[in-house]
């Protein structure tokens, strides 16, 4: 028997990705300092900044992935990764673009239609077109394939497409985006195949029979959205791919999706601010922030090494499980560990508490969104051939 | 897709080790593994084993070939020392191959090749838990005489030795030098000691990577089998959860000890950022066993606390190889001072690099 091991390998990063990351880097610093926006934790779903979102696109870091001819930059995973790292761990607000930039645009290039990918991958490219998602419902989390969200054929004015009817839950910045993939079936589930008979629809939500509601986290912030779809239309040239894909294609990008920097990086620049405090004494300096720093390093070498694995389309879903259900709890964990060591404040009162309170806050989303860790352990322990 | 033509190797480069040297290592320690008696209370020394080690170049598999080594890289070397740690293989190779011969290169004393073993006296000349002490035919020592640090290569026949085991059983002894024997000793470079010290760790951290790796094995093997409520146990959730903190840990373990070692080879050790790279790599591995010594025993139930079953041979030397070298706390005090000092825009840098550059 082979040694086991879930290890996604270790792979070292060329000079050509050090330079990307350091202009980044040069251009978040300038933008600190000019106050276009300070700095933050979770800003992957909490900060919203179309403006930012446009100037990363005019600076060549949007479509990283998509081939210059629909618009992007024609660039590889692997560079997007570290511009991603570099954006996250200064709390840069990235959550505009972060839906189409990190599925959408992915799952488009690899399944839209030619019309489809020349609609939307130029615009998702500079910024202009904001996606979310609706695959989670009210009765429908962990296990996706139960979504009630149904389709049916029509035809208005002589188009013929689909009448899509349910509620979607959890779409962060909703209320703000243009448009967002919505899982539906299309046939009846089958209990014998529960994956088969369901589709995705690219909605517009502008479009009549959409409605949009918040739903205010428990901190008081608007960042997620119920979708309601009261028989919205959706031509034939907005189903994604072929119908009955649904499935495939919600389950194709979960490497991608579970092993992205964001999976460990949440609170990084807390985990920062908490090493300046304890630099100026304003913390007392304590061993946890050298594990948890050691504990980040490694993390983020899992990341990239599962990145290099699927830019050269090796299978890591087990990898990948194993690094996000690592990288969400060592994120949540620096929350806590500074709760533990800071002195009560409010929010208002530094700049150490204002990011505080907010990582306690989003803290229970870490390791909840994108596979809870209790399904990923799932996924973990099926790699390791007990399931 | 564009990203497919791109040539990935200006991006990033995986790294391993010569996959047929990894093979034969890892067929010989099964084969070792798999030949063994049941276990006893004590580790004792396998002659027979070293002698096999010793034919093949992988007793001092990393040491220079101009002092008799082997020249292989500390890449092959992580492949030794982790097939040698799941098979619980009785043998100072870090000890002798790892520590002692690097420190006789260091001082510019010949080596010939009969086994060693490596102290760190105090001033009065006393080591304790010296692994294999009784069974070296010399003890290298690193010493600080007030002044300098030297290194002394001291035969079996000068030392006193006093028998002991520590937390694994393994032959920990008190050796006791005669101080004129270590002031004789050749000086070397001041940071021959903390460069010592970040090799002692880690080996142990890869030693500890490989007995958490095997112990996941027999975990995996017996919650397949054992069955309970007429199913295996691997079937129910809790313990599902339990194994897949097992591999999850381990996996942490070796991504940080894996990057140690790739960072210090490509650079044969002076990268600024190896310091950080071991300290990280201890500090991870060390955490790491906490849980996987946990759940791997509660995941193999009270069969596993018996001196007959093998686990043992994984769990207790993870927990003794973990304070040597620094202990887990010690990393873990390097590596917040190296992040304080980073401070709010140095910390990502370190991180990335294990410097504020």
């Amino acid at each position: 028997m082979p040694p086991v091991s879930v290890s996604p390998g270790v792979a070292i990063e060329q000079p050509a990705l050090t330079q990307l990351r350091l202009e980044v880097r040069a251009f978040v610093a300038d933008a600190i300092r000019d106050g276009l926006f300070v700095p933050h934790v979770d800003t992957w779903l909490t900060r919203w900044d179309r403006e930012f979102t446009r100037e990363l696109g005019r600076r060549g870091w949007l479509g990283m992935v998509i081939p210059t001819e629909y618009g992007g930059q024609g660039r590889t995973f692997l560079e997007r990764f570290v511009v991603t790292e570099e954006l996250l761990v200064v709390g840069a607000p990235v959550a505009a673009h972060w839906v189409a930039e990190r599925q959408i645009g992915p799952s488009l290039l690899r399944f839209g239609t030619e019309e489809q990918k020349q609609a939307f991958l130029p615009a998702i490219s500079r910024g202009d077109v904001i996606f979310g998602i609706g695959m989670s419902e009210p009765d429908s989390g962990s296990d996706l394939a139960s979504v009630r969200t149904k389709a049916e054929p029509d035809v208005v004015d002589g188009v013929s497409g689909w009448r899509v009817t349910g509620t979607k839950v959890w779409t962060s910045g909703g209320h703000e985006a243009d448009a967002f993939f919505a899982l539906a079936r299309t046939s009846p589930l089958d209990p014998a195949h529960r994956h088969d008979g369901l589709s995705q629809f690219i909605v517009d939500l502008h479009a009549p029979g959409v409605e949009i509601r918040p739903i205010i986290s428990m901190g008081g912030d608007h960042h997620f959205n119920e979708v309601h779809l009261d028989g919205v239309f959706i031509p034939d040239n907005r189903v994604l791919g072929q119908i009955g894909d649904g499935w495939m294609q919600v389950t194709s990008e979960l490497g991608f999706e579970r092993s992205g920097p964001e999976r460990a990086l949440s609170t990084f620049h807390l985990l920062a601010e908490t090493a300046e405090a304890m630099q100026t004494q304003t913390l007392p300096t304590d061993t946890g922030v050298g594990r948890l720093t050691a504990r980040i390093s490694a993390l983020h070498q899992m990341s990239f090494a599962v990145s290099t694995a699927l830019q050269g389309h090796q299978n890591a879903d087990t990898a990948a499980a194993v690094t996000k259900v690592l990288g969400t709890t060592t994120e949540g964990d620096i929350a806590d560990y500074v709760d533990l060591l800071a002195p009560p404040g409010r929010a208002a009162d530094d700049a150490l508490h204002t990011l505080l309170h907010a990582a306690i806050l989003q803290r229970p989303g870490f390791t909840l969104r994108g596979g809870t860790n209790e399904i990923l352990r799932g996924v973990i322990a099926r790699g390791l051939g007990m399931r | 897709m564009t990203t497919d033509t791109t040539d990935l190797s200006t991006l990033a480069v995986p790294v391993a080790a010569d996959p047929d040297l990894v093979g034969m290592m890892t067929d010989l320690f099964t084969a070792y593994r798999e030949a063994r008696t049941a276990p006893d209370q004590f580790v004792v020394f396998d002659e027979s084993l070293w002698g096999q080690l010793e034919e093949l170049g992988l007793t001092r598999l990393t040491a220079a070939t101009e002092s008799g080594g082997s020249g292989a890289s500390w890449l092959e070397g992580a492949a030794l020392l982790t097939a040698a740690a799941g098979a619980a293989a009785p043998v100072p190779l870090v000890e002798h191959g790892f520590l002692a011969a690097w420190l006789l290169e260091q001082a510019g004393l010949p080596n010939d090749g009969a086994l060693r073993t490596v102290a760190l006296p105090d001033a009065q000349g006393q080591a304790n838990s010296v692994l294999y002490g009784r069974h070296a035919a010399a003890v290298v020592a690193l010493w600080h005489d007030g002044a300098q640090w030297r290194v002394a290569d001291v035969p079996a026949a000068r030392v006193t030795i006093t028998e002991g085991h520590n937390l694994a059983g393994e032959p920990a002894d008190t050796v006791s030098f005669e101080v004129a024997d270590l002031g004789a000793g050749a000086v070397v470079r001041p940071e021959v000691r903390d460069e010592f010290q970040r090799r002692g760790a880690l080996a142990r951290s890869l030693q500890n990577v490989g007995s958490a790796e095997r112990a996941l094995e027999l975990v995996l093997t017996h919650v397949n089998e054992r069955a309970q409520f007429g199913r295996p146990i691997g079937k129910f959730q809790a313990v599902q959860h339990l194994v897949a903190d097992i591999a999850a840990e381990s996996a942490l373990a070796r991504a940080a000890t894996d990057t140690a070692v790739a960072r210090a080879v490509e650079s044969d050790w002076a990268d600024p950022g190896v310091p950080f790279a071991v300290a990280a790599a201890a500090s991870c591995t060390g955490h790491a066993a906490s849980v996987i010594v946990r759940n791997a025993h509660q995941a193999m139930g009270a069969i596993g606390t018996t001196l007959e079953h093998e686990l043992h041979l994984m769990t207790k030397p993870m927990l003794a190889r973990r304070g040597e070298f620094g202990t887990v706390h010690e990393w873990d005090e390097t590596l917040t001072a190296m992040a304080v000092a980073a401070g709010r825009e140095g910390l990502w840098p370190l991180v990335l690099t294990g410097t504020t550059a």
